[in-house]
């Protein structure tokens, strides 16, 4: 499982000064970008990535999960300091960070919200480090029909839990899916839409649709409340990382929360806000004093800050081994997989394990090096907050055509990526939610692919299209991901009606 | 100010008329030689996909008809205020003139209009932003040309 030329090479590789160098710029941009409010992991990745193209594969990865766990981590930064979450995975973290930044405790609640990333980030790390390769054993012998089952569940479970909405998510996800069937037939070399241009022989392109879909939609929204002005008391703002006393106090939140995180993340879909949003469930439903909660209590802070980052790990446990990504981060991250000739599934342990342990060693590095990085820029960078909206809408857009105006040398790309903005602006003013129709997208190719391969194996019988042990538990887990709600909240009614009789 | 329901009305209407457009195209898929016959024809999974697309697109426009909305927490119009609404608007214009003068003149037109031609369309009036908005675009500019070597 753990090879040691793999192992030594990839300390070799992360040795290398330039490796560092793109390490701590990834944090410090992570960092910047995750603070200010509305730019996300997500859009901190797509906004790195034309610059991967000019590098190697380790430094340009290592580059990218610094910004993907700085990013995070950053987000809980404006939370606690002006009670605007600088990314979705911090929402919860506003409850209890503000109200002790308020207090006049924001260096105690900066302090453990920088703590609970770090052990989060560690925890994550070590559990990628152990399962990924396990599961890379078990998926070298998936066939198209166990990739089409684990396709499905990778889609349905994003949709079920994107938006409010199940059908608006499922047509998300069609239309994701449908926007791969663009260019030639892989299997037959038919033309499908190409529409008599040669730019749309290979279809639509992954990057510029993803960066347009996520940080150009993100700019267009963002523009509407351009002139909003964000105020916030300047003080409070020294970090002041906990005792051993308090960490001692708080270890079985940290531990608990930091499991939640890694399995919420490798479930595809489920990304830092449930997973933040259930630990904190978690620890005010053991607490002893669940009032407390939203008041500005330490285990608030804690609890969705170590589970948001630990998603972190997580979510990359399906998207190195099957390249299924757990998360709309992840699936930018796997288009900087495909710049660099990299395509994530189990075969890529085999013939890259060097590269695999420099992405498991680097993110332990990057989580050691955020709690230093996260001490020294953290007062400056939460003046970052005060940046106007009107400087980060042209600048982010410049940033975005000129990026993929480098990476392709072509004018089409950035047209698709100003269309892929346009469409994802509108379908979220509409109240749809991005993260099905991205992940559709980046699925699209392997379940056409392993839907018509299995129908052929399948030869017509339904019985031999289903008769796979690995297929038919990953459709028993789906079943039972989908059914795990209602039967909850049945068993719920049922004892709260048994109460009320009794 | 447009509602968010007639405005996801006429979103299913237009989801619903581009799959069967779509599906109609795809009968016109057509494998040269000899692969053509393999396996399952090409048009299988778009017209697929499409049938799926205009089942959830009929849904959703049935949810708004009936119920007026998707969920509880929607809010009632597509914009906050007219304000913002001209505000993302008339930025995405911009957006798309940039593009369109890329493509007729040259990046460095773009880069020099694309600042500017947005915090017009935000509404900011402090000369200090507009500086230090055009300062950035020539970072940007510079950072491509002379640091990664992009010809623009």
């Amino acid at each position: 499982m753990f090879e040691l030329a793999a192992i030594g090479t990839a300390f070799a590789n992360l040795a290398d000064p330039f490796t560092i160098l793109m390490l701590v710029l990834g944090l410090i941009l992570g960092l910047v970008i995750g603070i200010l409010p509305g730019l996300g992991p997500p859009i901190a990745i797509a906004l790195a990535l034309p610059f991967t193209f000019y590098m190697e594969p380790v430094p340009s990865l290592v580059l990218l999960l610094a910004i993907y766990n700085a990013a995070i981590y950053g987000g809980s930064i404006s939370a606690v300091a002006v009670g605007i979450p600088g990314t979705g995975a911090a929402i919860a973290t506003v409850m209890d960070g503000n109200a002790m930044f308020k207090q006049g405790r924001g260096g105690e609640a900066l302090g453990l919200s920088l703590t609970g990333s770090v052990i989060g980030g560690l925890v994550s790390v070590v559990c990628l480090a152990f399962i990924a390769p396990l599961l890379a054993q078990v998926a070298i012998k998936f066939g198209p029909r166990e990739f089409l089952a684990i396709s499905i569940f990778g889609l349905v479970v994003v949709v079920r839990v994107a938006g409010t909405s199940m059908t608006k998510g499922l047509l998300m996800g069609a239309l994701g899916i449908f926007l791969t069937t663009w260019g030639l037939d892989e299997l037959n070399g038919a033309e499908r839409y190409t529409f008599g241009t040669y730019h749309l022989y290979e279809g639509i392109p992954l990057v510029p649709f993803l960066v347009g879909l996520f940080a150009v939609s993100e700019v267009l929204i963002g523009a509407e409340r351009a002139l909003e002005k964000i105020r916030f008391d300047h003080e409070s703002l020294v970090v002041n990382l906990p005792g051993a006393k308090t960490l001692k106090k708080l270890k079985g939140n940290l531990m608990r929360s930091s499991l939640i995180g890694t399995v919420i993340g490798i479930i595809p879909g489920e990304g830092a806000a449930v997973a933040a949003f259930f630990a904190y469930a978690e620890e005010k439903r053991r607490s002893k004093h669940p009032e407390k909660f939203g008041t500005g209590i330490p285990d608030g802070v804690v609890a969705p800050e170590t589970a948001n980052n630990a998603t972190v790990g997580g979510a990359l446990i399906p998207t190195l081994t099957l390249g299924v990504p757990g998360s709309p981060a992840a699936a930018v991250l796997l288009g900087a997989f495909l710049i660099q000739g990299l395509a994530p599934g189990p075969t890529l342990f085999e013939e890259r394990p060097d590269i695999m342990f420099s992405l498991f060693l680097g993110l332990f590095l990057i989580n050691i090096l955020l709690l230093f990085i996260g001490l020294i820029t953290i007062r400056f960078a939460a003046k970052l907050i005060m940046v106007p909206m009107t400087v980060i809408v042209p600048t982010v857009l410049l940033l975005s055509v000129t990026g993929i105006y480098a990476v392709s040398n072509s004018i089409f790309q950035v047209g698709v990526l100003l269309a892929a903005g346009v469409l994802g602006y509108v379908v979220r003013k509409l109240g749809y939610s991005i993260a099905p129709l991205s992940i559709g997208f980046v699925l699209g190719h392997i379940l056409e692919n392993a839907l018509r391969q299995s129908i052929t194996i399948a030869d017509g019988s339904i019985r031999e299209f289903f008769n796979t042990p690995i297929g038919l538990s990953i459709y028993a887990a789906l079943i039972l991901t989908i059914l795990w709600g209602p039967i909850m909240d049945w068993v719920k009614k049922r004892n709260a009606g048994k109460v009320e009789d009794s | 100010m447009l509602s968010q329901r007639l405005a996801n009305i006429i979103f299913a209407v237009l989801i619903i008329a581009a799959s069967g457009w779509f599906a109609w195209v795809a009968q016109g898929f057509e494998a040269a030689g000899l692969l053509a016959a393999s396996g399952l024809p090409s048009r299988f999974f778009p017209q697929l996909l499409l049938a799926g697309l205009a089942i959830c697109a009929v849904l959703v426009l049935v949810t708004y008809i009936v119920k007026g909305r998707a969920s509880e927490d929607e809010p009632d119009h597509l914009y906050e205020s007219p304000r913002a609404a001209l505000r993302g608007l008339a930025t995405l214009v911009m957006v798309i003139c940039g593009y369109v003068i890329w493509q007729h003149w040259s990046f460095e037109a773009m880069a020099v209009f694309l600042g500017p031609a947005t915090l017009l369309a935000m509404g900011e009036r402090n000369p200090v932003i507009y500086a230090v908005v055009l300062a950035l675009a020539g970072g940007v500019y510079l950072i491509f040309t002379q640091l990664l070597g992009t010809q623009f």
